[in-house]
């Protein structure tokens, strides 16, 4: 084999090639042939390493210096300096915020050094399109041990005593499934894959899919010889055209190695495996639903019982799992129950990925021990609220974990451990791992507008209490954040979403009502402002607010000016600027641009003071 | 008011025509009523009905026909059923059937009226398959697609992948792309057309040479992706859903690209574009624009 004396890995993620690091790979190849580095130097293309929001980014071993947001232009310069000089250029690399020196190490950025990849094992590390590199880091030797020294029921004993629970929503133990499929005879039976990932503002399994796809695979492979399943299916969301590539070149790879196809390193057990695209339902993400897709159907949920693990796919037994918790399998057989349950605490153990987004400084995804508190998350992995810092800066409000079926949990509640118990008490659920944060500068009204609107579109219309129930809940909230809420409102609003829990057929009605609800338990003040007030105090429902500047505060620096569509605001250099009230149409642009804090916003009722004592300019 | 609105009610017991009479009617809604179904199909030849409600248990022809026929003849035309027997089987098996929803008896007006309302909002989303213009669907695409269904043809559950594949030809699924696979896959036009409703990723319009999806997801709302959206409604002149008149962009919404990091993040075609603001929406246009 070659032997280099670097590696730059360079990422390849959705989130990186959207900074086009396609471009950045293309600069690199070129300059290193130039240099005549060919034998010396190993370009990888990773998968998602996770730091989305600083790429494209690059860890060059064998030291880990860790470069980010690179474009083609840097190329020359750091191939010339780090490869050829051996000094690693300082200006690209990870800046603590605010502080301004430059932390080279990939293992000393706090986002990186405080999480514990399990199930990201390989990320940043392995060309994801190449078996032979995941096989080097111990790569299907789980499914070798689970086939050649164990088995079916020992396979079900380990993974029912590391406690892993199914990390697509419903936390059920997937030992338990696995054992429920397994008591079932049948001729055929279904080794399912959830890639649905419907939440919106979550993206661990399109990174896991990406990234590493031959982890899911040898997860899926142990599963299908614990319950006896000889055919599988990957159920992937059509938007996700790259883990759809992976995924189909990884399943070649591995039929080619023997790991899929007919007797499976050579035990007599056959597993055929396929791809299926979903065609955007988020319904479909429940698992009734995804089977009846797969049938190419509408898909609706059914009601349970039967369970799937009795009459499934076809109405065949079938079991459906996660991506995540599917690539959790393989270090659980290869290192026991009891390494799994090292981490984590009695009833959540191991860990999760949670996709890190919203206003945060550190945006990514990363993957924690289960215990640790929501604040750790949050200021220590995140680095806090984006731009907390600054004077007059922004505070933290909320963090929504569990996207539409999920809720808002408050800063007074941050010391909560994440775990499946201690988030359910908040009202929120751990859900899929979407956490996106929330500052000041967000209104919770409208937020829980937002995944009303979601989840009354995406209901697909069979039972009526989701259906109508979260119809009439959104026409309420569309009236509050409009300016024409009635006090008795969230009580009415309370009510209904106790009525719209316990009446419908699915996990998608049953939670719809969960934003609302908290976000009425945590703020109900901005419900009243909005209601009694007619204030939008973070500035976002148009109707509720009106922007002035604060003449004491204001510099005039003009970006207010600059960023004005309508040419409401007027003022001359480096004197306050003033609002037209008649022109602003309260889009809040002139709020964001402005770094000074200057700009307040008051309630609706002052707006119409200030149009009064205007007498009207006649045109 | 309601009035350009014509609903078929068909039920052999008349007190349940004289309510629906009364309360759809004090809606603003045109009203027609027969008890049996020869007369209902006699009427629904003779007019356009934007909604059918019925009853399932009927003497002579019986609901479950009147609605294959209504399916078959009149796709356009949203259906409900009225049952005493609102058990799961029976309620799944009408759904089934492409019906909208069901009314149990005995019902408040308010039921009914809700369900009205609703079967008609979702029966105006999915308009009848001759409304849509006839696009650019040419014979190699047709051969194209015919060699693609032989491909799937004895594939249990090939519906969706074979829509994919002709949706990726065409570009869109007009009604003769939908009824080329009917009667190739043998399959009937109505549960196509019921299939390519539900899923989002399905269009029956035809799209502009570029797709812009904007990503309505949670981390871009946080992100305010309404401020770029606003901009390239006002760049383009176009609403979402639909395409600019000279046919060089369509503009979607579409609920989290899984890009999030990014926030807030819109598609091109295949590339993606994130940290988006409305100032780089109009830079990002232009690279498109030039010819
Ligand atoms: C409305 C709804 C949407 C869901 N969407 C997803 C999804 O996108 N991905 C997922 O893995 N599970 C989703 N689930 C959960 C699945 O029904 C199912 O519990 C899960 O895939 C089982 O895998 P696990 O036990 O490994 O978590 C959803 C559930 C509901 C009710
Ligand atoms: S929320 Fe926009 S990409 Fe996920």
């Amino acid at each position: 084999m070659q032997q280099y004396r670097a590696h730059l890995m360079l990422c390849g993620g959705t989130g990186c090639i959207a900074s086009e690091s396609l471009k950045v790979k293309e600069a690199l190849s070129a300059e290193i042939k130039k240099r005549g580095l060919e034998n010396e130097v190993n370009v990888v293309f990773t998968g998602c390493n996770g730091f989305c929001a600083e790429g494209p980014i690059m860890t060059v071993y064998p030291e880990g210096i860790f470069y980010e947001r690179l474009t083609e232009k840097d190329i020359p310069f750091l191939v010339e300096e780090h490869l050829l000089k051996g000094r690693p250029v300082e200006r690209l690399m990870y800046k603590e915020p605010e502080k301004r020196h430059a932390v080279p190490a990939m293992k000393d950025i706090p986002f990186f050094n405080l999480q514990v990849l399990r199930v990201l094992r390989n990320k940043g590390l392995i060309d994801p399109e190449k078996i032979e590199e995941y096989i080097a880091r111990d790569g299907y030797m789980g499914a070798a041990k689970a086939f050649t020294e164990m088995t079916p029921a020992e396979i079900v004993t380990v993974v029912k005593d590391s406690g892993l629970r199914g990390r697509g929503g419903a936390g059920f133990p997937t030992g338990l499934k696995w054992e429920l499929a397994g008591r079932v005879s049948s001729d055929t039976k279904y080794m399912l894959c959830n890639g649905d990932e419907g939440d919106p503002g979550a993206f661990m399994d399109r990174s896991v899919m990406e990234a590493d796809p031959h982890s899911v695979i040898e997860g899926m492979i142990i599963g299908a010889r614990a319950i006896g399943a000889n055919k599988g299916v990957i159920y992937v969301r059509a938007e996700y055209p790259l883990a759809v590539q992976r995924l189909n070149l990884a399943i070649e790879q591995a039929h080619e190695a023997g790991l899929l196809g007919e007797d499976i390193l050579g035990t007599g057990f056959n597993f055929d495996l396929s791809i299926y695209l979903g065609a955007g339902a988020f319904v479909c993400g429940e698992e009734t639903a995804l089977m009846r897709s797969i049938e190419g159907k509408r898909g609706m949920p059914i009601p349970r019982p039967p369970f799937p693990a009795q009459k499934g796919l076809w109405g065949k037994p079938s079991v459906l799992n996660n991506v995540e918790t599917l690539a959790q399998i393989a270090p659980i057989i290869l290192h026991g129950s009891d390494w799994y349950r090292s981490l984590g605490t009695e009833k959540s153990s191991g860990t999760k990925v949670f996709a890190l987004t919203g206003a945060i400084s550190n945006v990514g995804l990363v993957e924690v021990p289960m215990g640790i508190p929501l604040r750790t998350i949050i200021n220590d992995i995140g680095g806090g609220v984006k731009g907390a810092r600054k004077k007059g800066g922004r505070t933290f409000k909320a963090v929504q974990m569990g996207g539409p079926s999920g809720g808002c949990i408050p800063e007074s509640l941050l010391d909560t451990p994440v775990t499946y118990e201690d988030i359910v008490q908040t009202g929120a659920i751990i859900g899929s791992g979407g956490m996106v944060v929330m500052d000041d500068s967000n209104c919770m009204v409208s937020m829980a507008r937002f995944f009303l609107e979601f989840t009354a579109d995406e209901s697909c219309g069979k039972c009526p209490p989701c259906r109508i129930g979260t119809k009439v809940m959104l026409d309420m909230l569309n009236d509050i954040t409009e300016g024409n809420g009635k006090e008795s409102d969230i009580e009415t609003l309370q009510d209904l979403c106790g009525d719209i829990i316990s009446t419908s057929l699915c996990g998608l009605g049953q939670t719809a009502p969960n934003p609302v609800l908290t976000t009425i338990k945590y703020f109900r003040e901005e419900y009243e402002s909005h209601i009694k007030d007619k204030w939008c105090k973070a500035g976002v429902c148009r109707s509720l607010c009106t922007f002035i500047v604060d003449e004491k505060v204001c510099t005039g620096c003009g970006a207010c000016q600059r960023a004005c569509t309508q040419g409401a605001v007027t003022g001359e250099k480096k004197k306050p600027h003033e609002i037209n009230q008649e022109l602003c149409i309260q889009c809040r642009a002139c709020y964001d641009a402005c770094k000074f804090g200057s700009i307040n916003i008051g309630p609706a009722a002052m707006r119409e003071g200030l149009l009064k004592d205007t007498p009207a300019v006649s045109v | 008011m309601q009035k350009d609105i014509n609903i078929l009610v068909v039920d052999d017991e008349p007190v349940v025509i004289n309510s629906c009479e009364r309360v759809l009617r004090e809606e603003g809604y045109n009203v027609h009523s027969a008890m049996r179904g020869k007369d209902a199909i006699h009427l629904m030849e003779e007019n356009i009905y934007n909604l059918l409600l019925t009853d399932l248990k009927m003497p002579e022809m019986d609901g479950i026909s009147l609605i294959e026929w209504t399916r078959k003849s009149k796709p356009s035309t949203g259906i409900v059923v009225i049952t005493g027997y609102p058990s799961q089987q029976s309620i799944q098996d009408v759904l089934g059937l492409g019906c909208i929803d069901y009314v149990p008896k005995p019902f408040t007006p308010v039921m009914l009226t809700d369900v009205t309302y609703r079967a008609l909002e979702l029966a105006k989303k999915t308009p009848p398959l001759e409304d849509f213009p006839v696009g650019d669907f040419t014979p190699e695409m047709a051969l194209e697609l015919n060699s693609i269904i032989n491909n799937y043809k004895n594939m249990p559950g090939n519906l969706i992948p074979v829509l994919q594949k002709a949706q990726e030809i065409v570009g869109y699924l007009p009604p003769e792309v939908q009824k080329q696979i009917s009667s190739k896959l043998k399959v009937p036009v109505a549960e196509i057309h019921s299939v390519v409703s539900f899923y989002s990723f399905f269009t029956m319009k035809q799209r502009g040479k570029h797709l812009i999806r904007v990503c309505e997801g949670t981390a871009c709302y946080v992100k305010r992706v309404s401020a770029v959206l606003d901009k390239l409604i006002s760049e383009l002149d176009v609403k979402v859903g639909e395409m600019t008149t000279d046919r060089k962009f369509s503009l979607e919404s579409v609920r989290c690209l899984g890009a999030c990091g990014l926030a807030p993040v819109m598609m091109i075609d295949q590339s993606t574009h994130g940290a988006m603001t409305p100032m780089k929406v109009v830079e990002v246009l232009d690279t498109y624009k030039q010819p």
